[in-house]
């Protein structure tokens, strides 16, 4: 377990330098300067020269991206020169508000997606399984951003059941906490119901079909607990599945925090991407790639934890 | 496997509880931010600074002129009106020197008292290269600033330039005498207390979310504001900004999506009203360097193949009033005359075509801007596109982020480029900056013309209105004549509101104006 530890950390450490070293080629790459966004589209060549000058942008790339990595292994993500403000101190601010969504979506996705495949796995043929099938062709195929405007027009606007965006913190009340993400959460969970129902159902399946199950029918255990042997041989996929769907969660949470208005970290990305905030575009996306990283090392765990063949194997 | 099974139990009745609990009655919604004496308003975007000297986008003003404040201002109605100035500067026969009598009762938010010094520090500050201000190249003809007494205050220009004081408004603002040295310029970028005069008195910033500002107790203005507090939220959703104001979580917004506008503000409980700016325009850059666009005939010809009448109309619901002109048409300089010349008629467009040195068309790439600015110029583009075709003309659309699309127009590498430009307001800015050399936008169209320059120098040392209007008539046929710069409009600015809000009024200058205001 150890060594299969210290190798995936490394791995990981390997992957989230390549993908910071792509990042910042990329952001250096594309058109537009910050100096631009900060001086406004009137500013001289002069100015835009000096400021360029006065935050190192004028430095070649690798030193650039050299000085930029050695700050962050030191913990230090810099200043924004375009909002002054501590890059690692905004992350940290916006970072709570993102995973709040996107945990009660995670946690809707796995209730809600693996119970209802599971439900539809043990009648195949059922009326369940026909309503699953067309609810989950209809989870795939709406999109998101739709789904929060239409639930912000319905249940927000017309109902006036829940507030149509903002944030609340938890510090302020549990309640209005989860009113606040309660629409986004649900916009952000359904494509992933519906992955994760597919999955599971097709999985359930065919570990249903398994000769241990047959044998266990003949020994005469009861239906209940068959199925919760199968689902536990039927996991694996799924629950590599859903450390996927997580970390695809904060890809996607871009938009819904942009639909509902939730300052989030998304949020805070996408304005840097438009305003060409190159540290705090480099910090979030980092910080997205650590975890989807995270996600899958958790997911090999979970794995190992629940079939004992892949421990043999390590 | 017990264990794991009550943990399983608990692991989904807890998730089940937190997706429940959410669906309770609306009675148990989290107040209402907008209740009490809260003033709450939206901006489409989000601001990267308070700082009066280094301002860009002009709804995020709202910000800074909320902290800080002028010699004069530019009104919500286009009127320059004194501020901290007890009246308007008295002007030397030469046009050079203005001097300006300081109102006695004004404090700034930390208590001191504002004098004469405070504005020359400020305004030395601003000149002073090494201090970077955004907006300094706006002020550099002001020579010298002198303390006549200590609220006597006098501006050497080293030329005639009548237009500085309708920008000050915009960019820039008075501050106390050493506040920079002692709080530093972040300070002023992002939590500028008790720096200003102003209204609101700076609370906190909470960043991609809102902005808040308590009232000034000590404002000099007596009884105002009427709110006890400024909620400033950024909102860039259009979807999501309205269903903010129809819920009530929210008092004004601004930029409400112009398809939705005139169905939005007859609504029960909302209020809705647009104006026309003085000095928002749909820009058509045309680089008169690069051909077909260095033939003027060919210019011409594009310029009279569009029907602004129908854009206003149509396309943008009439949030747009046509102009050829770089000039307002409902401005006091616009000359009508010199609009008609460039007007839309397709068979002067055909004819212009014929004497061009392109009479059979030619092809052109028209950049636009992916990201909507107050009004969507793909919408236009597209019918552009499709009135051109009709003389001959192919137009290629191609979209970029505003950052690349300002950069292809400053540097020139653009063909035709469409924009909307947000400008103070003020008859030359637009002219000054597009159309004479050595400005930031002179390469988007590469003209240089020694007559325009000419009367745009008499218009800098002209004060009286009538004779200004004539000079800026004349700018006016030159460029008609020219047609160096494309111009499909004037933009209006609009704003909806809730009916318990009192007292507001759209800003012709498109920044809202919410000092006033009672909730």
């Amino acid at each position: 377990m150890f060594r299969l530890l210290a190798g995936r950390f490394f791995a990981s450490l390997g992957t989230l330098f390549f993908v910071g070293l792509v990042l910042f080629a990329l952001t250096r790459a594309g058109p537009g300067s910050p100096a631009r966004i900060v001086l406004g589209a009137d500013a001289t060549s002069q100015q835009i020269t000096q400021f360029e000058h006065a935050n190192g942008l004028d430095r070649p790339f690798l030193e650039q991206y050299a000085a930029w990595l050695f700050d962050v292994l030191r913990g230090d993500f810099g200043k924004s020169f375009v909002t002054g403000r501590d890059v690692a101190g905004e992350i940290a601010g916006a970072l709570p508000v993102t995973l709040s969504v996107v945990l009660l979506a995670f946690v809707i996705a796995i209730v809600v997606g693996i119970g209802i495949g599971s439900l539809a796995a043990l009648r195949p043929g059922g009326p369940f399984a026909s309503v699953t099938r067309l609810g989950v062709v209809l989870g795939l195929s709406i999109p998101a951003f739709w789904l929060g405007i239409v639930l912000i027009r319905f249940i927000a606007v017309e109902l006036r059941w829940l507030p149509p965006g903002g944030y609340v913190p938890p510090s302020s009340g549990l309640i209005a906490h989860l009113q606040t993400i309660a629409m986004p959460a649900v916009s952000l969970a359904v494509y992933y119901i519906a992955v994760l129902a597919r999955m599971t159902q097709a999985s359930l399946q065919d570990a249903l079909r398994g000769d241990y199950v047959r044998t266990a029918r003949a020994m005469g255990l009861s239906s209940p607990r068959i199925v919760f042997y199968a689902l536990l041989n039927a996991l694996p996929p799924v629950i590599n599945l859903a450390a996927l769907s997580f970390g695809y969660m904060f890809g996607w949470a871009l938009i819904i925090e942009q639909v509902f208005n939730i300052p989030g970290l998304s949020r805070a990305l996408l304005n840097a991407i438009s305003q060409r905030d190159f540290l705090l575009l480099q910090g979030i996306v980092f910080l997205f790639t650590a975890i989807f990283v995270l996600a899958n090392l958790g997911a090999d765990l979970v794995n190992r934890v629940l079939d004992p063949r892949q421990r043999s194997s390590a | 496997m017990s264990n794991f099974l009550a943990n399983r139990r608990r692991f989904l009745a807890a998730g089940a509880g937190g997706v429940l609990a959410p669906l309770l009655p609306a009675g148990l919604l989290h107040a209402q931010p907008n209740q009490g004496k809260t003033l709450t308003v939206v901006l489409p975007s989000n601001p990267i600074t308070i700082d009066p000297i280094n301002q860009l986008n002009h709804d995020a003003m709202v910000l800074g002129q909320t902290v800080f404040e002028n010699l004069v201002e530019y009104d919500a109605d286009g009127v320059l009106k004194p501020q901290l100035a007890k009246a308007l500067p008295t002007v030397s026969a030469d046009k050079k020197t203005y001097t300006f009598d300081l109102r006695e009762d004004v404090t700034f938010q930390n208590g001191k008292k504002m004098t004469a010094e405070d504005v020359k520090y400020s305004f030395d500050y601003l000149l002073d290269a090494g201090n970077k201000a955004a907006r300094r190249s706006l002020f550099t003809r002001i020579s010298k600033v002198t303390v006549l007494d200590p609220y006597k205050v006098a501006f050497e220009l080293s030329e005639p330039y009548g237009p500085w004081l309708y920008f000050l408004t915009k960019y820039m603002g008075i501050f106390p005498a050493g506040s920079r040295q002692e709080h530093g310029d972040d300070y002023f970028k992002s939590r500028p207390a008790g720096v200003g005069t102003g209204f609101g008195v700076f609370e906190t910033w909470k960043p991609n979310d809102y902005i808040s500002f308590t009232k000034n107790k000590t404002y000099w203005r007596k009884g105002l504001p009427h709110w006890d507090r400024l909620v400033v939220k950024m909102i860039p959703e259009d979807a999501t900004r309205v269903a903010y104001l129809l819920t009530n979580q929210v008092d004004i917004i601004s930029a409400p999506p112009p398809r939705e506008f005139n169905r939005l503000k007859t609504m029960p409980g909302i209020t809705g009203a647009s104006r026309p700016t003085l000095g928002g325009a749909l820009l058509m850059y045309t680089n008169t360097l690069k051909p077909p666009l260095d033939d003027v005939n060919f210019r011409k010809a594009v310029s009279c193949a569009i029907d602004r009448k129908t854009i206003g109309e149509k396309v943008y619901y009439g949030l747009l009033d046509p102009s050829a002109v770089p000039a307002p048409p409902r401005g006091w300089w616009f000359n009508a005359d010199a609009d008609k010349e460039l007007a839309f008629d397709l068979d002067r467009a055909k004819a212009f075509l014929a004497k061009s040195k392109y009479p059979n068309g030619a092809e052109i790439d028209l950049s636009i801007q992916a990201e909507p600015y107050l009004l969507d110029t793909k919408d236009a583009a597209i019918f552009v596109q499709a009135q051109l075709a009709k003389i001959g003309v192919k137009v290629n659309l191609k979209v970029y982020e505003f950052s690349v699309l300002i950069q292809q127009a400053i540097r020139g590498e653009h063909q035709m480029a469409l924009q909307v430009f947000m400008s103070p307001g003020e008859a030359s800015y637009i002219i000054q900056v597009c159309l004479t050399p050595g400005q930031v936008l002179s390469k988007s169209t590469g003209y240089d013309n020694a007559e325009l320059n000419g009367l745009l120098a008499q218009a800098f040392a002209e004060t009286e209105q009538a004779r200004l209007k004539d000079l800026y008539g004349k700018i006016q046929m030159v460029v008609a004549r020219d047609a160096p710069l494309g111009v499909l409009g004037y933009v209006h600015a609009s704003n909806l509101w809730r009916q318990g809000v009192q007292d507001f009024k759209v800003n012709q200058g498109l920044t809202m104006s919410v000092g006033e205001v009672r909730v």
